[in-house]
């Protein structure tokens, strides 16, 4: 067999590697039902509240309020616990039941490892997105800019998460109940600097200076840029360099941290 | 069908194998003894493509090991590490899936692997609800899904109970019926003795002794061995060194090498005027082989372990010097 009918084939190997793995963890989570139901709750609940804290009849409609919370309620917090949270879960569950190894025994490739996690969370990220859409929508929420350049920010945000996730998972999460721990003590100030929950107008000058090195700032200004204020793709393209960056970077890093952690793995 | 030669591993400055031959034949039952630490575990992770070797090499039907035959090997590994919610059935097609067989390939590999392991009737059970021999018999039914053709079993029947370890001996028999290689470390001797065609005995890596069991049985000088209670232990001793029968402690229990058979009355006799509490005739075991091994080492493995010493001893004084 020629080089290239290897190659071919092994990547075709690759690709239903990380289709399988999406569908295992798609699968376990259905059956445990407990996390896609609070994945279902938890932005629903904080769309809902946003859009009532924001709504005033006097200043604003209820129907902008809403649309003004999709923004933050998505990129900032639903993504966040989701795609970091789950995909943290998801290495350290693997690590502690030692199922890991028998992944490795298969001769599974990283990176087919990497894009089955990513492909479930994006999954699950994108399911998130038609419901909180859906739910804005049903309260009169209008969105504008393009469709295309909206779903990009979000499969960018999904990425960095994901590659923030496996960093994480990889070197500081050992067990499960480091998950809730790390993200709280990292995950929640971040949050809170970035404008998920309080509004940046409410921020001091400092801390708006410190906000734009927040990755997660820039996922919900791009966002809000183009689909709340409808501005053009030159205007908000500052905030979406950013997330094509950092796109790139965290997965490398999480690819990185990945290959390390599996390194000590092995000689376990 | 596997061939290692010289293979070396170290962990820092600890050598873990050294220079590690053995080979195994098509078909064939090959046990790998050694007490935690000797080597068993790194082999496998080296065969299984976890480690890297820092020197030797590994050939599988005459070719070098790498990434093209690895699917030729399988592992199942001493702990369940299964996927608890998902079924029989998926765990199964999963694992069929990360080995790139088609959809066609599975629907027949999936309810034949786990007819063959007993669990056809499990197929939609998810895999927490099976009690552990079940669970291990499920993991040797994704081990064989991508149809290997070397299965290596690490300690197959740990924590299992009698029932299902005769079970899972039975298994191991039907596989290798029908033509599978396996390649069994374990802790329990005496499945060992009834399992294995070949036997290797690793001891801080290198291998002490290799072959059938009635080839190790000629390493000792007994035909039968006797275990004796008794108060008056030292004459017991006193006496079978005058009638030439060595002496060893296995445990608590004191034994003899007899050798030649001798009828009961004869072996009481030999004692006679020391009060024994009970006497047992058992013939020669693995047991009793695999202590004696590890006892006294072959002649170049003492000779190789003094080499260690001394050269250990030399570097130790270097560094004390420098």
């Amino acid at each position: 067999m020629s080089s290239l009918a290897q190659s071919k084939k092994r990547l075709l190997r690759d690709w239903q590697g990380a289709i399988a793995i999406a569908q295992r963890i798609l699968l376990e989570l259905w059956r445990r039902q407990v996390s896609l139901v609070c994945w279902m709750i938890f932005p629903a609940s904080i769309l809902m509240v946003n859009g009532l804290i924001l709504a005033k009849p006097s200043e604003v409609s209820t129907a902008a309020a809403f649309s003004q919370s999709v923004p933050p309620c998505l990129v900032g917090t639903a993504l966040f616990f989701s795609c970091l949270g789950g995909s943290i879960a998801t290495l350290v569950a693997e690590r502690e039941q030692r199922t890991l190894k028998r992944l490795l025994v298969s001769s599974l490739r990283g990176t087919t490892y990497f894009l089955g996690v990513f492909l479930a969370y994006a999954l699950i990220g994108l399911g998130q997105t038609l419901l909180i859409y859906a739910l804005a929508a049903a309260a009169g929420a209008e969105f504008q800019g393009s469709m295309g350049i909206c779903l990009l920010i979000i499969v960018l945000s999904i990425m960095v998460y994901v590659g923030t996730g496996f960093c994480i998972g990889a070197t500081l999460a050992r067990r499960t109940e480091d998950v809730n721990a790390l993200v709280a003590a990292l995950g929640v100030p971040l949050l809170l600097l970035s404008g998920a929950l309080v509004p940046i107008e409410f921020f001091p000058d400092t801390l708006r200076q410190i906000a734009r090195f927040n990755p997660i700032y820039h996922m919900i200004e791009a966002l809000f840029e183009i689909s709340v204020q409808g501005e053009s793709f030159a205007e908000m393209a500052s905030h979406l360099w950013v997330l094509v960056i950092l796109a790139g970077v965290m997965p490398a890093a999480g690819w990185l941290a990945y290959r390390q952690m599996l390194i000590s793995e092995r000689s376990r | 069908m596997l061939q290692i030669r010289n293979l070396c591993k170290s962990y820092g400055p600890n050598p873990v194998l050294q220079n590690l031959n053995l080979s195994i034949a098509a078909g064939e039952i090959y046990g790998l003894l050694g007490s935690n630490g000797a080597g068993k575990t790194t082999t496998i992770n080296i065969l299984c493509h976890l480690l890297q070797t820092d020197s030797g090499s590994i050939t599988l039907y005459d070719q070098p090991h790498s990434e093209a035959t690895q699917s030729l090997i399988a592992l199942v590994p001493q702990e369940n590490l299964l996927y608890g919610s998902l079924t029989c059935e998926e765990n199964l097609s999963f694992f069929a899936r990360l080995y790139g067989l088609s959809k066609r390939q599975r629907q027949e590999r999936i309810p034949a692997c786990l007819k063959a392991v007993g669990l056809a009737n499990r197929l939609k059970s998810p895999a927490e609800t099976l009690s552990g021999g079940m669970q291990r018999r499920l993991s040797m039914a994704i081990a064989l899904v991508h149809h290997p053709k070397l299965l290596i079993l690490d300690e197959p029947t740990a924590g299992l109970d009698i029932d299902a370890r005769t079970a899972m001996w039975r298994l191991i028999r039907q596989l290798q019926a029908q033509g599978m290689t396996i390649l069994l470390t374990t802790h329990l001797l005496d499945e060992a003795e009834r399992l294995c065609d070949r036997l290797g005995i690793l001891k801080h890596g290198r291998l002490l002794a290799e072959g059938s069991l009635p080839q190790l049985r000629q390493r000792i000088a007994a035909q039968e061995i006797i275990v004796i209670k008794t108060a008056e232990e030292e004459s017991a001793i006193a006496r079978a060194q005058t009638l030439g029968f060595p002496h060893r402690r296995y445990g608590e229990d004191l034994a003899f090498w007899l050798p030649e058979v001798m009828e009961l009355k004869d072996i009481i006799g030999c004692f006679a005027g020391i009060l024994l509490t009970s006497i047992a005739r058992e013939p020669v075991r693995l047991e009793h082989i695999y202590h004696e091994i590890l006892r006294n080492p072959p002649v170049a493995e003492r000779q190789a372990d003094h080499l260690c010493t001394n050269s250990s001893t030399l570097s130790q004084l270097g560094r004390g010097l420098g």
